[in-house]
Order: structure tokens, then C-alpha cells, then sequence
């Protein structure tokens, strides 16, 4: 088994011992390598500043992504290719990304300037031409508290994409993608300083490491673990990572339903739910970053076990099921059934996440999904709510309601859900079961929202529904 | 061809986009070099009782701990009062006070010794709110007054009169930069220190004052600021003075960087205010009287507060003519961090409480808000000295509104919303047009004045150097455009040198939108000192004796990196050729320029004077879209028009235009300071702490400058711009208060700043509440 860490850094090899491995890829890179483009701001991966490409070998070539290199660790990029700001161009030689950002003066402190760099080089990796959308999408991750953006998108406009090298071209990435695709699947033990990292290949390993290490962090994504690092409420002891595990990638549709691997990033279940489940694809366009959505993942999301994970209610309205394997074999969990409090579920301790099955909507179906929070882009969700309804012209046979952020699990709202069944839609149902609804949430006050403004949502949001199912109904049948 | 008015990109900005330009902490760490960072008090207000380190210096790595009694100098500093301690000695004065220096050689040994570290502190009562302040009779200086007329007769006798209060939140700067140091240790006591400031004369004299040495041993260097916004105007001093303290301690070159979450919670920022008021006006929406009381609060220690709420008391009128006006300012001491310099430094709290009087007008009466703006707007020769005295002079508020109104669609827009909000069951929609009439210069008078050195090199190459410091805001690529047109040489044959105190000394703030201002006129005066003395010395060489012609300075042209004599421009040579025949006739080639803003004057005591050299004058439309069951909102259109005189930097200004408006964005309706009863700050990083993102940007969001040139008494006809556009914003949050009114009038009345969801729909949907007997009074 290797016990050091391998990754390529601006087309670079890098072999990583000992303690190096704890490092984020951030002090790596400044610290280690001298690469002193990426920036780290706020250290939580919020603001964009330590903007990276990460690249993974995927048939035969290399795809980057962008993350934030301050809460992903040296261990996490084991196989990949880390591009930094400098792996672009230099001062004298700037490339397209850069030259616009130049000539329209997207960049006035420079502090940001890197990681901006970066995320717009993300979006030309898969896209050569860019809409203002697409544009203003992938810069949701990156703050900038000069500029005011308005400089930024004019910079974004300008680049002429089909002019901009991509990275596997640049890089000449074939024989690093080959070389990083067998990398990446290897298994991995680093220990050094009491601290040990294990990636094993296969998923009895990972069961077996768990069942004996049972305070081991199990990191996926690893998002909210790093932030928990650098901000001192965690210690890294002893980690298992689950991403050379290939069964955790499964992604799988048809009519009933999606089969979504722990492992995917949410990213990929965005795109994977655009056409499957559209309005889920939606809600996730809200979720976090580009970086953190190509980093976290559906099955980190579900474990972490948070009231507020803009994934969840989704899942509960859709009687979504846990698939978690473990020394005893595998079962199925519907994730209503869970969690059992706040950060708590009923895994065992040597049990993982597999993957999640997902029902699509049958006929007569409708899901609509609602996100609050005090910024509309890149916040945590002060409320969140999924509401599923299955109807009979206007008369609703069955309702499953799920909210988030109002109790210290996701709440489904019975009452709400038996009161709706049976009844038509008119404004004054939904008014009421807006009442019985705020009856129902015993939200609290925190840094986010007072609790006043939380229970106004729960009732709120079904009024709010029910004039959005009015104005598509009138908008149908005008088409 | 000159280089001012061209839109010359940010001159670090290829340095920015290929990730080489060095920041502070990008540098590499000398030799022996420690760490520093500090233990703060956990709680707002205590009496120290006892500090034990003993287990933290058994650390390893740990390589100094120190505390107050280990300052040589004074332990006391402060811009306005010496009210602030560098290390807390007997009480500590806010949640993060700095007790205790760690020095250390690694972060993980910092880390240990944090947790090590035991204070024993008695916990006293804090005072952390306004209110509080005032009921504890808890305040920094006495109470300041402006007045005109007879403002509380002129109130009894106005036909219609209004009361009224509003409370404004503070703001974290949130420069992405956190406050950053390296004091390099050399040799008979003195010091180096590499800053990230606004202000590095005064970082400078509270380093000397801690180390206890002459200001000539300290010397401060500021290459670039990864952001600043004010928040590094006075308070990079004190993260600088510990890095000199621990580098003097341990002989060592120290560093201190600051993580963003200690950032913000231990350093000031926006000042919370707090007004009451009273208006008195006519039918027609005409302002005949005003009284306003400000209280603002200042945190724990002086600082320049007594300068900003200065500030708001000088822009309470703001576009505005009140014949009959009072308004007083107060601050209040409370157990924050002290609360410090923002861009727009009073002047947006000052300009939102009148803008939402004008709210209140137009509500009452039944008005437009334009309209009421527009018959208040000061005027042309007439209705046109402020309260303080200052007449408005070069007035282009009238015609701003004007286009404005025209260009924005501003008379239609008003009756397509009217009729959305009166049909949409879902939203609400609000447009308003605020303007800013923002003055320049620092009201302390001293202030007013800049030092600028320019060396020319025998290849004719130019270093210029001034006390102002680049944060991003373009002042040294301003400073490279003026110069080389000065010296009449190309924008590439010109650097700014790192800003430094030795060679410039007592140098003021980059700060009050008077960075190219003051350096930019100062260099001019050295540009044109040198340009003499070589006319004198080329005249004889450019003329041509044989064509009748006699030497003539007057007649030496520099233009293009070329030099000649204007009667016969075939003949000339380059500016290196000239310099260097220059240096071997022994002519001085350096040269120190100066520049001290004349005609200002204002007189704290009276409430009178003329404090500044000019207005920057501006106005903005903006249009939400409330959403009626979540109060989230969404700016749909903002249209800026801004008088900046000749622009030196179009493409600059413009940036500072759209930074400006969507930090004041940030202050009107996202960013919220949280804290607990404690006084802990709870909002203290980018998670809980939001400020604009992309998706914020407007829909559409037009940008447009005024063609001006009246400006006459400043620098090219420019006009500063740093500040002012922060102030436009404040068309959002008017216009997110006519939504609210359109749903609910009498909470409307009540609006708070920032404008967050929650605020928006819970004042919304006020009535519900009142729907129990209202309280009296």
C-alpha cells in the first residue's frame, strides 16, 4: 500500500510524505511550493480567494473543476492535478482570462483577483462561449468587496473562450491522465504526527477500517470538515476517505427512479437531476459555490446530518432511500426514518453510505422546492421547504411537506399534509394550512433569522405556493 | 498624447491576474522570523485580576509571552484621544481586547498557547447598545451642534411637521486583506515595519510611542493593500506596534497576521447611529425647518469618531436647502471594539436620515419623493449655503436629477409600478432616486496637505513617491498618468515607488476620497519645480542661434518623451537625453513637492466655516422587487449619474462607481452585525456575514459620468470619487421603504438599515400584530 501522497501541481509531479499530507492544498502550495497566487481570506471556503482547479482523470482525460483549496486537504487531491493562478500564465504572458480581467478593470485590490481567474477558467473548461448567466453562475463563489462584480462581467464578456487554452491542452494532459487514473485508485495509508489518513480501494476495507476505528472522520467532500479544522473546532485524527471507492460513483436513471452514489459531487447530481428532476436541479443551483457543490457530495451531505442541508427536505418528500452498507451487508433506509436529532442517524458505527435512490415524479405529481435566506446566492438557508403534491385536477389526493431549518432535524409537517388531503386548491387552503403549519415548527432564534421570521416562512411559503400553482395553472391554460 | 483621460487599466493589475503581485504575508519569512497573534478577553467588560502563563511558555515553540508590563513606551494611543491601551492593563473594554502577545515559531504553537493561556478576569456590566449609552450617561466628548435660524420656532410655525427616528447598523469593511505586519528589528533601537495601512505616519508615531523611541526610528512601509476601505486608516497601528513590540522583545523579525474571524471580531467598523428628528415643511413638500439628533455609536475608545459624526452632521442637509436647521451629535461609549473610519466616514448615516425624511414628506403628503427632492434641491445663487455656512458652489445637483429623471424613465416607471403593486397578490416593487452631494476634504485641517518627492534617473526614467497608499482604489496608476503628463514623458516611464516614511514624512491618510487630490497635487508641484529648472538648462541647447532665435525656457515643451523648443519643434531630444546632459552640468534632479488645500477652514465650536474645497455631487434610481411571503429581495434596475469633473481615469472611476454602490448595497440591506447579549459578535466571518455577491449585482445597472468641468479649484477639474458612490445605495433602501409602505405605511415609518428579508416582511406584515390593542405612545 502507498504511504505518501502523489498529485501534479502546474503539470508538475509531487510525491507527499508524512505530515504534508494534513496540509490544506492552500498552505501547501504557498508554504510548500512557494505559490503565492492563491489567496486565503476567510478560511471556510466563502469567499473564493484560494480558487483552484482541481483535475481528475476521467476517460483518458483530465477534468477540472474548480474548488476551494483552504478546506480541501493535501490527501483529498491524492491522483489529481492541482492548477494554481501561476499554472496559467505570468505578468508578461497573461492568458485570455487574464488579459480581459486587464483591459476592463475587473481587478482593483487584487486580493480576489486569482481565485476569479480561476473560477472563469472553470466555466471555459466546459464551455468555450459564455452566456452573462452561465457567467455570473460560476462566479457565485467568489467575493469581491471592491470591484462591485459590474467590472468582472464586462471582463467575463469579453474573453473570447475559443481562444482561451484549456488546461488538458496546455498541460498536454494524456500521459497524466493516465498515469493520475491509476493513481487515484490506489490505496492510500499516510501516517505521521498521530495523524493517519487511509483511502482504500475497495468497500470492505473501508467497512472493516470503520468498524475499528470508530471515531474515524469518514471524509467525502470533506467541506464542512476542513472548515471545522481550520477554525479549531476539530482536530484531524484519523481519516477515512471513501473516493477511490468506485461503487460510490454509481449514477443510474430510469422512469422510476435516479440511483445517486454517496460520492457524487452535487454538482454532478445537479446535472444529473437537470433533466430527471428539474426542479431539484434548480434548488442545487442554489446550493454553496461551484467550488463547494464540485467538491461536496450527496452522501457528505446526508451524513453531516444538518437541519439546514439544502438536499435533504427534497429527499424526505420524495421518500427517498439511505443504501448503507456495512460488516453485515448492505440495507435500505427510508430517509424519513434516518436521522433521529440534531447531527444524529441511525447508521451504525461501522456503516457507510452507499448510494440514495431517488423516486422520480409519476404523473399527477408536482414538487416545488423553496430556499430563504438573507443572501439569495451562496448562503446557508435561514428556511428551506419541499413540498410534494399528488393531484386530481385541483383536488389534492396526497401531500408530503418537508421543512427545513425550523426544528433540529428536517420536519415533515404532518398535520399540514393531513389536513391538505382531500381538499381543492384555493387560496384559503393553503392559507390555512399555512396556519396549521407555523402551528407546527418550533423554530429558534440563531445568527441567521429570529425565530418570529422562521415561523412566518413556514406559513408563508404555502401561500406563496399555492399563487405560484395559480399563475402556472393561468399560464397553461393560455398556452 | 497625454495619459490623463485615458482609461489606463489598474497599474498592478497584470501583476493581480497572474497571482505575482506581493501581498504582505506573500512574502517569504526571514530568517528566524516568529509569529505573533494574541489572546483576547472573552468577555465586553472586566477588571484583569490575574494573567498566568506559565503553561503556555513551557511550550515548545513558544518564544516570548508579553503583556502590558512588557511595553517600553507608552501603553496609550489613539488619532483623537490616547484612549486606547495596545495591551490591556487594568479593565478590558471589549469581547477580544488583545491581553496577551503570543510570540511563536510555528501556527500550532500559537495555537497551544492560546489554550493555555489563563485570564482571570471580574466581569463587569456592559454598555453595548445605544440606548444603553444613553441611559448610563455613557459618552466621548460633549455634544456637537450645527445651526441656522431657529429651527424649533420655524418647526411650531410649519404647516405640516413630522417626527420621527431611525436606527442604522454598523458594517464590517470586510477588506479581504486582514490587518497584516512584519516589523524587521535593526540595529540601535530601530525598526522597520511593513504595513498594510491607510496611514503610515500614524502607524509609524504609535509604534515609536510603544517602543518608547524617537519617530525616526521607525519606519513604515506600505507597498499595496489587499483592501482597506478606512478600516485601516487608524487601526493597522496597532497589529503594526505589536509585531515592533514582539521584534524588540525577542529580537527577532515578527509577523502578525491577523485570521478573519478574529478580524472581525476585534476591530471597528461602521459606526451604528441612531437619529431623531423633527421636520417641518409646506404643501408643496418645501422643507421650511429641521432638528435632528444623532447619537453614534463609537465602541469603546475614541478613535476618529468625533470626526465622523462630524461628518454626518455636515451631510444632514445633504442636496438639500432647510432654511431653518439644527441637528446635534453625540457619542456614545460602549464596550465594542472601537468603531473607526468607512468609507463615506458619517456621511452615509448623515444622508440616509435625511433621504428618509424626504420618504416621510412625500408619504404624508401624498408626493412623489422626486418631487419633494427636486423643490428642496439647493440651487443656483439662490437657496444655496448650506447650514454651516459653505455656499454650494459649481452646483450640478439640479441638472443631475434632471437627466437623471429623463434618462432613467423615471415618470413612467413610477405609474408601471403603481399598477404592478396594486395587481400583483406576490410582490412589491419600489423605485427612488437619491442623490449625495459629498464634500471633500478632511475636516481636520491639517489633514489637508501632501508631501511628494519625484527623482528623475540620467535615462530619463521617473520614480515618484508620496504618502498616499494604493489599496486598490488606482492611485498610484492616477499618480503615473498625472506625473507623466507633467514631465510630458510616457505612462510607462513613470513608477510609484512603495509608500514609506522615510521618504515621505508626516504624511496624512490615504483616506476621505483625497488620495489623488492631495498626492496627485503635490507631485505636480514637484513635476513642475523640475520641469523649470530643465527648460532653463535645455533652452540654450534647443535653439537654434543661427535661426535668429534666443534661448527661451518658456518656450521648452515636453511632450511624448520629447523634448524641443516650440518655435522649432524639428529641433529636439528625448527626455533621457536631456536629463542626462543635465546630471553632468551638476543640475538637481530630484525634487520635493507640496501641496496644503487653500480656503478651508470650519470651526468645530461654532458649527461654521467652510470645510471643504468642493462637492462631489451625484444622484441614483433604483428599483426593487419585494417578495411579499419570504421579504427577500431584488434590485431590478439601478441607474447611477455622477458629476466627477474631468476624469483623470475614466475606466477607474467607473470601477469606483460600481464598488462604491454595491458596498453601500451591502450596508442597506444584507449585512448584519449580530451579537450576543454577551457582546460577543456572532457574524463574524463570510458564512454568517454576508456581503454582496455576484448575484446581488442588478439586473441592469447603469453607469453613467455627467460632462463637467466647473470643478476649477482642484486638481485638473477632477473631482474625488472614492466615497461618494458608497452613498447612492441608499436609493435601494428608500425604495425598499416606498414597497413596504405600499403594503404597510405605518411600518414603513419604522425601517431600520439594513433592509434584510427578515426585516422587510416582518415590517410587512406588522399589522397582523397590531391586530391586539395598539400601545399608547
Amino acid at each position: 500500500m502507498r504511504d505518501y501522497i502523489v498529485l501534479y501541481v502546474n503539470g508538475q509531479k509531487r510525491e507527499i510524505h508524512g505530515d504534508a499530507a494534513f496540509l490544506s492544498i492552500s498552505d501547501y502550495v504557498r508554504h510548500d511550493l512557494g505559490l503565492m497566487g492563491t489567496k486565503v481570506v476567510c478560511a471556510e471556503g466563502d469567499c473564493g480567494s484560494c480558487t483552484v482547479l482541481l483535475g481528475r482523470a476521467r476517460n483518458g482525460f483530465i477534468e477540472y473543476r474548480s474548488v476551494c483549496s483552504c478546506i480541501q486537504f493535501v490527501f483529498q487531491a491524492d491522483g489529481c492535478h492541482v492548477v494554481t493562478v501561476e499554472g496559467l500564465g505570468n505578468s508578461d504572458n497573461l492568458n485570455g482570462v487574464q488579459s480581459a480581467l486587464v483591459e476592463h478593470q475587473g481587478t482593483q485590490c487584487g486580493f480576489c483577483t486569482p481565485g476569479i481567474v480561476m473560477s472563469i477558467q472553470a466555466l471555459l473548461e466546459t464551455d468555450s462561449v459564455l452566456s452573462e448567466q452561465r457567467l455570473r453562475q460560476g462566479l457565485v463563489g467568489n467575493l469581491c468587496r471592491c470591484t462591485g462584480y459590474d467590472p468582472i462581467v464586462r471582463a467575463g464578456m469579453a474573453v473570447n473562450g475559443r481562444r482561451v487554452t484549456r488546461m488538458n491542452e496546455l498541460f498536454n494532459s494524456s500521459a497524466m491522465a493516465e498515469e493520475l487514473a491509476s493513481t487515484a485508485q490506489q490505496s492510500v495509508r499516510v501516517e505521521a504526527a498521530g495523524k493517519t489518513f487511509f483511502k482504500p480501494a475497495e468497500i470492505d476495507e473501508a467497512v472493516g477500517f470503520r468498524g475499528a476505528n470508530p471515531d474515524c472522520v469518514i471524509v467525502s467532500g470533506g467541506t464542512d470538515f476542513g472548515v471545522q479544522v481550520n477554525k479549531g473546532s476539530r482536530e484531524i485524527k484519523t481519516v477515512l476517505s471513501t473516493a477511490a471507492l468506485a461503487e460510490l460513483r454509481d449514477l443510474s436513471v430510469d422512469d422510476v427512479e435516479m440511483v445517486a452514489g454517496a460520492n457524487l459531487t452535487i454538482a454532478e447530481l445537479e446535472n444529473a437531476a437537470a433533466e430527471t428532476l428539474p426542479e431539484y436541479a434548480k434548488l442545487l443551483a442554489r446550493f454553496g459555490s461551484p467550488q463547494i457543490k464540485n467538491s461536496a457530495t450527496l452522501g457528505g451531505n446526508i451524513a453531516n446530518a444538518s437541519p439546514i442541508g439544502d438536499t435533504m427536505p427534497t429527499l424526505f418528500v420524495l421518500n427517498a432511500q439511505v443504501e448503507l452498507v456495512g460488516s453485515k451487508g448492505g440495507r435500505h433506509v427510508n430517509i424519513n426514518d434516518f436521522y433521529t436529532g440534531y447531527k444524529k442517524t441511525v447508521a451504525t458505527a461501522d456503516e457507510l453510505i452507499r448510494r440514495i435512490v431517488i423516486p422520480r415524479l409519476k404523473s399527477g405529481e408536482l414538487l416545488r422546492l423553496f430556499k430563504v435566506s438573507k443572501r439569495s446566492d451562496l448562503d446557508i438557508s435561514t428556511f428551506s421547504a419541499a413540498i410534494w403534491l399528488k393531484l386530481s385536477g385541483a383536488v389534492i389526493d396526497d401531500a408530503r411537506i418537508a421543512y427545513g431549518g425550523v426544528a433540529p432535524v428536517i420536519l415533515r409537517l404532518h398535520r399540514v399534509e393531513e389536513y391538505l388531503r382531500g381538499r381543492r386548491i384555493s387560496v384559503e387552503t393553503f392559507a390555512r394550512a399555512g396556519e396549521i403549519a407555523a402551528s407546527e415548527v418550533t423554530p429558534i432564534s440563531d445568527v441567521r433569522s429570529s425565530a418570529t421570521y422562521r415561523g412566518k416562512l413556514a406559513g408563508n411559503i404555502l401561500s406563496k405556493l399555492y399563487y405560484e400553482l395559480d399563475a402556472e395553472r393561468k399560464h397553461a391554460s393560455i398556452a | 498624447m497625454p495619459s490623463v483621460g485615458k482609461d489606463i487599466p489598474n497599474e498592478s493589475s497584470a501583476g493581480h491576474v497572474s497571482g505575482r503581485s506581493v501581498f504582505l504575508d506573500d512574502v517569504s519569512p526571514a530568517r528566524n522570523e516568529s509569529l505573533v497573534d494574541f489572546v483576547g478577553s472573552p468577555v465586553a467588560h472586566g477588571r484583569i485580576v490575574s494573567v498566568d502563563l506559565s503553561a503556555a511558555a513551557r511550550i515548545p515553540g513558544v518564544v516570548a509571552l508579553l503583556t502590558h508590563e512588557d511595553i517600553p513606551g507608552h501603553n496609550r494611543f489613539g488619532s483623537t484621544l490616547k484612549d486606547e491601551h495596545l495591551l490591556a492593563d487594568e479593565t478590558v473594554e471589549y469581547v477580544g481586547d488583545p491581553v496577551v502577545l503570543i510570540v511563536a515559531e510555528t501556527r500550532a504553537a500559537i495555537d497551544a498557547a492560546k489554550k493555555s493561556i489563563r485570564l482571570e478576569i471580574e466581569e463587569l456590566a456592559p454598555i453595548l447598545s445605544i440606548d444603553d449609552a444613553i441611559a448610563a450617561n455613557s459618552f466621548i466628548g460633549t455634544r456637537l451642534m450645527i445651526e441656522r435660524g431657529d429651527s424649533s420656532s420655524a418647526l411650531a410655525q410649519s404647516e405640516h411637521r413630522l417626527e420621527g427616528a431611525l436606527v442604522t447598523g454598523g458594517q464590517e469593511h470586510f477588506y479581504f486583506e486582514s490587518h497584516t505586519a512584519i516589523a524587521e528589528p535593526g540595529e540601535y533601537g530601530r525598526m522597520t515595519i511593513h504595513s498594510s495601512t491607510q496611514h503610515p505616519t500614524e502607524t509609524q508615531q504609535v509604534a515609536a510611542e510603544v517602543l518608547g523611541v524617537a519617530f525616526n526610528h521607525v519606519v513604515v512601509i506600505c507597498k499595496r493593500m489587499g483592501g482597506a476601505f478606512g478600516g485601516k486608516e487608524t487601526q493597522a497601528a496597532a497589529p503594526a506596534a505589536m509585531a515592533a513590540l514582539a521584534a524588540v522583545k525577542t529580537g527577532r523579525p515578527c509577523r502578525i497576521v491577523l485570521s478573519k474571524d478574529d478580524d472581525m471580531r476585534c476591530t471597528g467598523k461602521r459606526h451604528p447611529f441612531q437619529s431623531r428628528w423633527s421636520v417641518g415643511f409646506d404643501s408643496t413638500g418645501k422643507i421650511t425647518a429641521m432638528s435632528i439628533d444623532l447619537y453614534a455609536n463609537a465602541g469603546c475608545a475614541c478613535d476618529v469618531s468625533p470626526a465622523i459624526l462630524e461628518r454626518a452632521m455636515l451631510h444632514s442637509d445633504n442636496a438639500y436647502y432647510i432654511p431653518d436647521f439644527r441637528v446635534t451629535g453625540r457619542l456614545c461609549r460602549t464596550n465594542l471594539p472601537s468603531n473607526t473610519a468607512f468609507r463615506g466616514f458619517g456621511g452615509p448615516q448623515g444622508v440616509v436620515n435625511i433621504e428618509n425624511i424626504i420618504e416621510e414628506i412625500a408619504l404624508h403628503l401624498g408626493k412623489d419623493a422626486l418631487d419633494v427632492r427636486q423643490t428642496n434641491c439647493y440651487g443656483i445663487d439662490e437657496r444655496d449655503i448650506t447650514p454651516y455656512g459653505q455656499r454650494v458652489d459649481n452646483n450640478t445637483l439640479p441638472a443631475l436629477f434632471a437627466q437623471l429623471r429623463q434618462a432613467s424613465g423615471y415618470d413612467w416607471r413610477q405609474m408601471e409600478i403603481a399598477k404592478f403593486n396594486a395587481e400583483s397578490p406576490t410582490h412589491v416593487r419600489g423605485l427612488s432616486m437619491t442623490a449625495v452631494k459629498f464634500g471633500i476634504s478632511f475636516t481636520k485641517k491639517a489633514l489637508n496637505q501632501a508631501n511628494a518627492l519625484v527623482n528623475l534617473y540620467t535615462d530619463g526614467s521617473v520614480m515618484i513617491s508620496t504618502g498616499g497608499t494604493e489599496m486598490g482604489q488606482g492611485l498610484n496608476t492616477r499618480l503615473r498618468q498625472i506625473v507623466a503628463d507633467e514631465l510630458g514623458v510616457v505612462f510607462e516611464n513613470v513608477i510609484v515607488a512603495a509608500t514609506s516614511t522615510d521618504k515621505n514624512n508626516n504624511t496624512s491618510p490615504t483616506a476621505a476620497s483625497t488620495g489623488t487630490d492631495l498626492n496627485g497635487a503635490a507631485a505636480v508641484d514637484a513635476c513642475r519645480k523640475l520641469r523649470e529648472r530643465l527648460a532653463e538648462f535645455a533652452a540654450p541647447l534647443l535653439c537654434d542661434a543661427k535661426a535668429g532665435l534666443a534661448p527661451s525656457a518658456e518656450h521648452v515643451r515636453f511632450a511624448d518623451g520629447v523634448v524641443c523648443d516650440s518655435r522649432q519643434p524639428s529641433r529636439q531630444m528625448s527626455f533621457g537625453e536631456l536629463v542626462a546632459k543635465a546630471y553632468e552640468e551638476r543640475i538637481n534632479l530630484g525634487e520635493r513637492g507640496f501641496y496644503a488645500t487653500q480656503g478651508i477652514e470650519y470651526n468645530r465650536n461654532t458649527g461654521k466655516g467652510t470645510p471643504f474645497l468642493y462637492f462631489t455631487n451625484a444622484v441614483a434610481a433604483s428599483e426593487v422587487e419585494i417578495d411579499r411571503f419570504t421579504g427577500e429581495l431584488k434590485v431590478r434596475r439601478v441607474d447611477a449619474l455622477m458629476d466627477a469633473g474631468q476624469r483623470i481615469n475614466p475606466g477607474i472611476d467607473r470601477g469606483q462607481l460600481s464598488g462604491g454602490f454595491m458596498q453601500g448595497l451591502g450596508w442597506v440591506t444584507t449585512e448584519e452585525l449580530k451579537y450576543s447579549t454577551r457582546g460577543e459578535l456572532l457574524s463574524h466571518s463570510p458564512t454568517t456575514y454576508k456581503i454582496p455577491n455576484i448575484g446581488d449585482l442588478p439586473e441592469v445597472f447603469n453607469l453613467e459620468f455627467m460632462e463637467s468641468s466647473g470643478n476649477t479649484v482642484n486638481l485638473l477639474r477632477s473631482k474625488a470619487l472614492g466615497e461618494p458612490p458608497l452613498l447612492l445605495a441608499i436609493s435601494v433602501w428608500t425604495a425598499a421603504k416606498q414597497a413596504v409602505a405600499c403594503v404597510n405605511p405605518a411600518s414603513a415609518k419604522k425601517l431600520t438599515v439594513p433592509a434584510t428579508g427578515e426585516t422587510l416582511l416582518l415590517a410587512m406584515e406588522e399589522r397582523q400584530e397590531q391586530a391586539q390593542p395598539a400601545s399608547a405612545g
